[in-house]
């Protein structure tokens, strides 16, 4: 097991990928004069001045991701997973390199909600044109993604009035109901109840098993065994394998052994 | 089928051009409106009044200002709340059009930091709103004047829509730019409150324009060089329609008459016309410069909210 790579195989999926990533980096900025007039001029005058102390979050990270596949990325704390799905969906720009996306893309991340005195109606409404959902397509949803929220009523109450688990419900709904080619998904950094979390893993079971291309940040190694085609290990912002699942987490939990090793003696 | 590109296909770098900027937003025109609709709704939400605060706060500014100017002070300009109506529903359409759009992105963080769409959107909502707001109270001054039957300058009204979208590119210009700077200086939507006050002082909007702009001096130069200027004349010109505090509204005519004030410059068309093209141009320099700045930007807002 684990010993082919996905690079041997011949190309199931004719076309061109779904996601390239090309020598992508981001850094994270620490400014020594943060908070002091001149700082915030120069911050201004010089978004990415090169006299700031940068953290690199994204190493000249370059990949692709053929149509169909699902990509788990797996790494430590502070890997920079959920930064490069950041750059990946748009939402942050990455400081060099680009990536090319094809297909139709949604970040299921937690949380949705334009403003708490909107109805949740509204909220799915809004949420969903920003997701880049057809109004037309929208409208016809907005009905069966309320169902599957199960609010009830609730669904045409203010959303500050919502329980922190209906939230999750109705942004989860919205989520699994955009249908997008390519579904990026942030399980780090999701939180919620164990009902929740279970019910989000089957039906994100259900999403993998759709054709879809997925790319899933995870903690969870069970999942990425069982739903991944491939796996990628981050490691301080650079790509440390990409290839079979299996063998990205027994590098993976080599790593992780090896480092408790180091570490035994200081814990002494 | 090598080469070919699905339609869907996006890149996402570090810029965007201006096209494909302007391409985007027009993409999501059904979310610019469904902003707008939020932004209304939750203005006045658990406010007794509501949507009628939309008219009762010029009215209470007039108020405010009759006492102070008209009856305190003696201002020689009759039919004085007119003339304040006429200059004070474009002035207020600016600045709060300007203020919620300056705070716009702040107040967004959530929604920027989780969903990729073009981020103009939350400046231009919020002078949606605005716009929307100074369509009814333009509605209920159209109102009271068919009521008095006041004497419009009817030649002039042609001009009011271009007036109004000379200012709308200019609130749009300055909203973009300091939506995008408000991200990284919160100190922006601070200060910008007492700029506004300032500016809306120096604009001809509770004193006439002939008060300032019939002087000499260095003083006048930065006066006739506000943009917001010429449109509030403009808007004052057609209304208020009376030149002087004798009533005149026709020739330009000797204006040193016994007991006879200057309110509006006596102009022609063409000039008035000519003033209110400086607006606009300013407005569209100002805009290309407010893209410009916020496309810089906007790369980091995710990382600074």
């Amino acid at each position: 097991m684990g010993n082919a790579l996905p690079a041997d195989h011949p190309d199931p999926n004719p076309g061109p990928p779904a996601i390239e990533a090309m020598n992508v980096s981001v850094s994270y900025r620490l400014r020594l004069d943060e908070g002091t007039l001149k700082g915030a001029v120069r911050k201004l005058l010089r978004p990415r001045s090169s006299s700031d102390r940068l953290v690199p979050a994204v190493r000249d990270v370059s990949f692709t991701l053929p149509r169909g596949e699902v990509l788990a990325v797996i790494g430590r704390n502070g890997a920079g997973k959920s930064t490069l799905l950041r750059v990946i969906a748009g939402i942050l720009a990455p400081e060099r390199g680009c990536v090319v996306v094809r297909g139709k893309l949604n970040l299921l991340a937690p949380g949705l909600g334009f403003d708490g005195n909107l109805t949740g109606r509204e909220n799915i409404w809004l949420g969903g044109l920003a997701a880049g959902l057809e109004p037309d397509r929208l409208r016809s949803l907005i009905d069966d993604i309320a169902d599957f929220a199960q609010l009830g009523e609730y669904i045409n109450y203010p959303m500050r009035t919502y329980s922190q688990g209906m939230k999750g419900r109705l942004g989860f709904a919205v989520a699994a109901h955009l249908d997008p080619e390519i579904l990026l998904i942030d399980e780090a950094l999701g939180g919620g109840d164990a009902a929740f979390t279970e019910r989000s893993k089957l039906k994100m079971a259900e999403l993998c098993g759709e054709g879809r291309t997925i790319l899933i940040v995870t903690h969870g190694l069970t999942s990425v065994r069982t739903m991944a085609t491939r796996a990628m290990w981050m490691h301080q912002g650079r790509v440390e394998f990409l290839g079979d699942p299996d063998e990205a987490i027994a590098r993976y939990l080599r790593y992780c052994r090896l480092q408790n090793l180091d570490q035994m003696p200081d814990d002494l | 089928m090598p080469g070919r590109e699905p339609p869907d296909t996006q890149v996402v770098r570090a810029r965007l051009g201006l096209g494909a900027r302007a391409a985007r937003l027009l993409g999501y025109r059904e979310l610019l409106v469904g902003m707008v609709r939020k932004e209304l709704k939750v203005r006045y939400k658990n406010s007794v009044l509501g949507f009628a605060w939309s008219l009762l706060n010029p009215l209470l500014y007039l108020v405010v200002f009759y006492v102070a100017f008209d009856l305190i002070l003696g201002s020689a300009i009759e039919h004085f709340e007119i003339f304040l109506l006429s200059g004070l529903l474009v002035w207020n359409l600016f600045s709060t059009g300007l203020g919620a759009a300056t705070g716009s992105i702040v107040a967004n963080a959530g929604i920027v930091n989780k969903v990729s769409f073009p981020r103009e959107i939350l400046p231009l909502a919020s002078i949606g709103a605005a716009l929307v707001h100074f369509a009814l109270q333009a509605l209920v001054l159209g109102a009271v004047l068919l009521v008095l039957r006041w004497d419009v300058a009817w030649e002039y009204v042609p001009l009011l829509p271009v007036a109004l979208v000379a200012l709308l590119v200019l609130t749009a210009a300055l909203g973009v730019l300091l939506s995008a700077v408000n991200v990284y200086l919160r100190d922006t939507q601070h200060f910008l409150e007492l700029g506004l006050l300032a500016w809306f002082w120096m604009t001809p909007v509770v004193y006439g324009f002939m008060t300032i702009g019939g002087r000499e001096g260095a003083g006048k130069a930065l006066f006739m060089a506000n943009p917001v200027t010429p449109v509030v004349l403009v808007f004052q010109r057609a209304i208020y329609a009376r030149l002087d505090t004798g009533g005149g509204s026709s020739a330009p005519r000797a204006l040193s008459g016994e007991g006879v004030t200057a309110i509006l410059p006596p102009w022609t068309w063409g000039e008035y016309a000519l003033y209110l093209g400086l607006t606009f141009a300013v407005g569209l320099v100002l805009l290309a410069v407010g893209i410009a700045v916020f496309g810089r930007l906007e790369a980091n807002f995710a990382e600074e909210l």
